[in-house]
């Protein structure tokens, strides 16, 4: 089991913070090295992103589902999926509290992998895990000064 | 005999004019590679292999469910389990064969394997076998009747006594033992191609294997291919340790696609199918009590064990030792009761469980023993060599009956320790260890003397599914002399084709050029159970040499008349017969030879060939000193092994040079095991060690540079007295580096350490003493 975790401030109120995260529109175009995604709904999506570890590349299929817990507050993302004989599964969760200027976004993932992921890649998942997280802030940055 | 002779092999192998089963092509062959389960342990709600089947060069999809239909799903395991060849309705372990693909090139079937859908529902993992024991444990094979993880139970020795003597000895020392998970890891991993010929019925099928005799039986058991029907030539083989012994998933697929699609099929597996999926070694959880005297004499010997078998209890023993001979525990002490019980247990790990290098497991009895002396030796503050020397069984005592019932051979021990220890220079050691400790540094100097116990063996007790472990030789001499012999073993390196060759020769009175070995056909060798268990010579070697002495008893009667005189007469000297008391005549096996083709007298039958199957009487029992000198990095816990002398006692020798190098190669592989290699396994089950980057395979520059000597002490029931070195090294000398390592780090207290010795856990020893701040 892979534990993360964070906390990022975002210049906007809590309510467009929370409209944001909340609709898969938005939140897709932030996931780094996609190739291809399948909107199903208003919190369901598809995504097949691009995996690199060391010696295994190839990609990965991943199912999506935001589910608010606490309406404009707390919202779980589980995730499963996989590709390359290897199963991936996480559990994401936010939370939405008010600052001086603006929202704090905290969030927490359980992930467990098996397959040759994790035994070939397994030294290289963390620094590769954190090197994504980066680039899901960066992306969310942008597309936050956009909205 | 007794010669160093260059390897009659070697030319074929220096010049990689080798024929390894990969080099095998035959026309309008397909490749196959396999799906393996990315989960420990999940529920297979569907696959779905129809874009698979689609996939360009795809010839074919097999699932368990096809297997099924072959009535081919399940296939029964060496140790009287059975086990999945492909996964039906869930998987049990990691890279667990899920499905296989057949294609036009291997490329293509590899593609095709992503393109197969299994849809998985994870449940709970099992990996620590205490925890699988415990009653609210997932039970993981719901097709046994019996509901527990539990796979059986099994007992040694007399356990009232030895609680008797426990009882009342004035010492006992406790120690928990682990032997971890590693793996064999031959160059070469396991493959095969499959050839089904249709119009015939034939089944031709290459192999890597240590066993082909066997093979052919159980392939003929599970397909219904009829056992003359079927031809299993093991060619040329990258070694085996005891990987190649067991029949995997992979060959029962091969047959399976080679049978339906009437086309020749090849599957070679990869590196990490190799570790990840094919037999492991080891993986015991030990607890080990000796009961003494306060003078070090050794009394009573207690041993409790929880045996890892992963999913399938796959293991290689003979089947009336579930637990191989792990009961030789006592070792080369003369204890007076010793009782030994192990429990095997599922878990969500890779099945098997081979004797790799040794005999059924000898190796984890003999470094539990010699681990656990060492830690009374230390308690009761007495040089390790002393307390050995006042238990081992003397010299006197052979056949010497064990507690757990095994009658040794021969042996002297005293001999060969004494002539360790003068070579290796021990008191001085012991002197410079002293002034180093004075000056704070960490030497150490690890003795192990083991008892091996080897050949595989008497009818009445050794058998793999039933068959008996006897061994067998077929020597055909022909008109100019020269010599066809054909084995049941089949050597995977060990250079049979010189030993068995030199045998033959002395038995014979020829020269070792004029023989010819063969083994690895069934369509031409005699039944034979294979290479493994160091029983090549103790069993094949006993065979050929009884075999070639049947040949010179017929070659005696021709003689006879060559010479004129009356059978006996007729006298052989080592090179020819010769008519007593008449000097300067003689005829030598050449001429007896031609003769056998062209001259025989009335009522012989022409020819000279002959086949004998060798029952041994016993086992035989090889033993051997080691003593490793390491030096510890007191800033980075690496150990440097400066010196390592092993000193074996495997009774006559037929080529020292060959047994020179099975010394190196099984002290190698003994020094990578102490220090390198481990299967680990993550609480999900993923095997965290399945190729050669977790797990290490030492190198010319890491391997330490090995001494060695010899004692011959001749096994009195063996032919020509040899007994089988092969293992020899790989189970006496984990014990010696541990023991080295912890004699080094005892004034810290340390008594004992878990192997693989990696220079953090020795760091952090250090560290946790203040050493290295």
């Amino acid at each position: 089991m892979l534990k993360y975790g964070g906390e990022y401030t975002i210049k906007l109120p809590r309510e467009e913070v929370w409209n944001f995260i909340t609709d898969p529109h938005k939140v897709v175009p932030c996931i780094p090295d996609l190739i291809e995604s399948n909107i199903e709904g208003d919190n369901r999506f598809q995504a097949i992103v691009k995996v690199g570890l060391g010696p295994i590349r190839g990609k990965f299929k991943l199912d999506c589902e935001l589910s608010p817990i606490e309406p404009g507050t707390a919202m779980a993302m589980p995730i499963k999926g996989g590709g390359m004989g290897s199963g991936v599964e996480m559990n994401a969760n936010v939370k939405l509290s008010d600052t001086d200027n603006g929202t704090l976004l905290k969030w927490e993932c359980e992930a467990t992998i098996s397959g040759p992921i994790a035994s070939l890649g397994g030294r290289l998942i963390d620094n590769q895990a954190k090197k994504i997280i980066q680039q899901v802030f960066e992306n969310l940055e942008k597309a936050f000064a956009s909205v | 005999m007794g010669k160093s002779i260059a390897r009659k092999e070697d030319p074929r192998f220096l010049r990689g004019k080798g024929r390894y089963v990969d080099d095998v092509i035959l026309p309008n062959m397909l490749y196959m590679s396999i799906l393996r389960s990315p989960y420990a342990h999940a529920r297979i709600r569907r696959i779905d292999t129809s874009a698979a089947l689609a996939a360009p060069g795809v010839k074919l999809v097999l699932t368990g469910e096809d297997l099924a239909k072959m009535n081919l799903a399940w296939m029964p395991t060496l140790n009287g389990d059975q086990q999945m060849v492909l996964a039906v309705d869930k998987v049990l372990f990691q890279y667990q064969e899920v499905a296989a693909v057949v294609a036009e090139t291997r490329a293509q079937a590899e593609d095709a394997l992503q393109l197969i859908e299994v849809d998985y529902e994870p449940l709970p993992v099992v990996v620590d076998p205490f925890k699988a024991l415990e009653p609210d444990a997932p039970i993981l094979r719901e097709d046994r009747e019996k509901k527990s993880n539990h796979i059986w139970h099994w007992e040694s020795g007399d356990r009232e006594e030895t609680e008797n003597v426990f009882r009342d000895a004035p010492v006992v020392v406790k120690q928990d033992v682990r032997f971890q998970r590693v793996h064999p890891s031959p160059l070469e991993p396991c493959g095969c191609v499959a050839d089904y010929n249709t119009a015939t019925g034939r089944l031709t099928f290459y192999v890597t294997s240590q066993a082909p005799h066997v093979h052919r039986t159980v392939i003929a058991m599970l397909s219904g291919i009829p056992e003359h029907q079927i031809r299993v030539i093991s060619p040329d083989v990258g070694g085996g340790f005891g990987n190649k012994v067991g029949v995997y998933p992979g060959y029962v697929c091969a047959v399976a696609a080679s049978v339906k699609l009437g086309v020749p099929v090849k599957w070679i597996e990869t590196r990490t199918e190799n570790i990840a999926s094919t037999s492991f070694a080891r993986d015991f959880h030990m607890t080990c009590e000796i009961a003494a005297r306060e003078d070090g004499k050794v009394l009573g010997l207690r041993v409790k064990t929880i045996a890892d078998h992963g999913a399938f209890d796959a293991a290689a023993n003979p089947t009336k030792f579930p637990a191989g001979l792990f009961n030789i525990v006592t070792g080369s002490y003369d204890f007076k009761a010793a009782f030994v019980e192990v429990d095997a247990v599922y878990t969500n790990k890779a099945p098997g469980g081979v004797a790799y290098r040794c005999s059924f497991r000898v190796t984890e009895a003999a470094y539990l023993i010699e681990r656990t002396m060492d830690v009374l030796a230390q308690r009761l503050k007495m040089d390790p060599a002393e307390l050995r020397f006042r238990n081992f069984i003397r010299k006197e005592q052979f056949p010497y009956k064990s507690p757990t019932g095994w009658v040794y051979d021969s042996g002297d021990y005293e001999k060969t320790l004494k002539l360790a220890l003068e070579r290796i220079g021990y008191d001085e050691l012991r002197k410079e260890q002293a002034e180093k400790r004075a000056r704070g540094e960490f030497m150490g100097i690890g003795i192990s003397t083991f008892t091996e116990i080897v050949g595989g063996g008497p009818k009445n007790t050794f058998d793999i599914l039933g068959i008996k472990m006897f061994d067998s030789a077929e020597i055909r001499i022909h008109p100019t002399g020269k010599v066809i012999a054909r084995l049941g073993v089949r050597h995977q390196g060990q250079g049979h084709e010189t030993t068995f060759a030199q045998i033959i020769a002395e038995e014979l009175g020829l020269s070792a050029d004029d023989v010819l070995i063969e083994e690895g056909d069934t369509d031409t060798a005699p039944y034979g159970l294979g290479t493994y268990a160091s029983r090549s010579t103790p069993t094949a070697g006993a065979a050929a040499a009884l075999c070639a002495r049947r040949i010179r008893e017929k070659a005696r009667k021709i003689a006879a008349h060559l010479l004129e005189v009356g059978e006996d007469d007729v006298v052989w000297d080592g090179t020819a017969f010769s008519a007593k008391g008449l000097p300067g005549k003689s005829v030598t096996m050449k001429d007896v030879a031609f003769a056998a083709y062209t001259d025989v007298p009335d009522g012989v039958e022409p020819g000279l060939e002959a086949t004998y199957y060798y029952d041994p009487p016993n086992l035989t029992f090889p033993h051997g000193a080691y003593i490793a000198v390491v030096d510890i990095d007191k800033g980075t816990g690496a150990v440097k092994v400066r010196r390592f002398l092993a000193v074996d006692d495997c009774g006559n020798v037929i080529n020292p040079m060959i047994v020179e190098g099975q010394v190196h190669g099984g002290l190698t592989e003994g020094f990578a095991i102490a220090f390198m290699q481990d299967i680990p396994y993550d609480s999900n089950g993923n095997c965290l060690a399945p190729n050669w980057m977790d797990y290490l395979v030492p190198t010319a520059l890491d391997t330490p540079h090995w001494e060695t000597d010899r004692t011959v002490t001749p096994s009195p029931h063996h032919p020509i007295g040899a007994k089988g070195v092969g293992e020899s090294p790989n189970v006496g000398s984990p014990a010696a580096f541990v023991n080295a390592v912890v004699d080094a780090l005892s004034p810290l207290g340390v008594e004992h350490i878990d192997m693989p010795l990696y220079p953090w856990k020795i760091w952090e020893i250090l560290r946790k003493h203040g050493i290295n701040e």
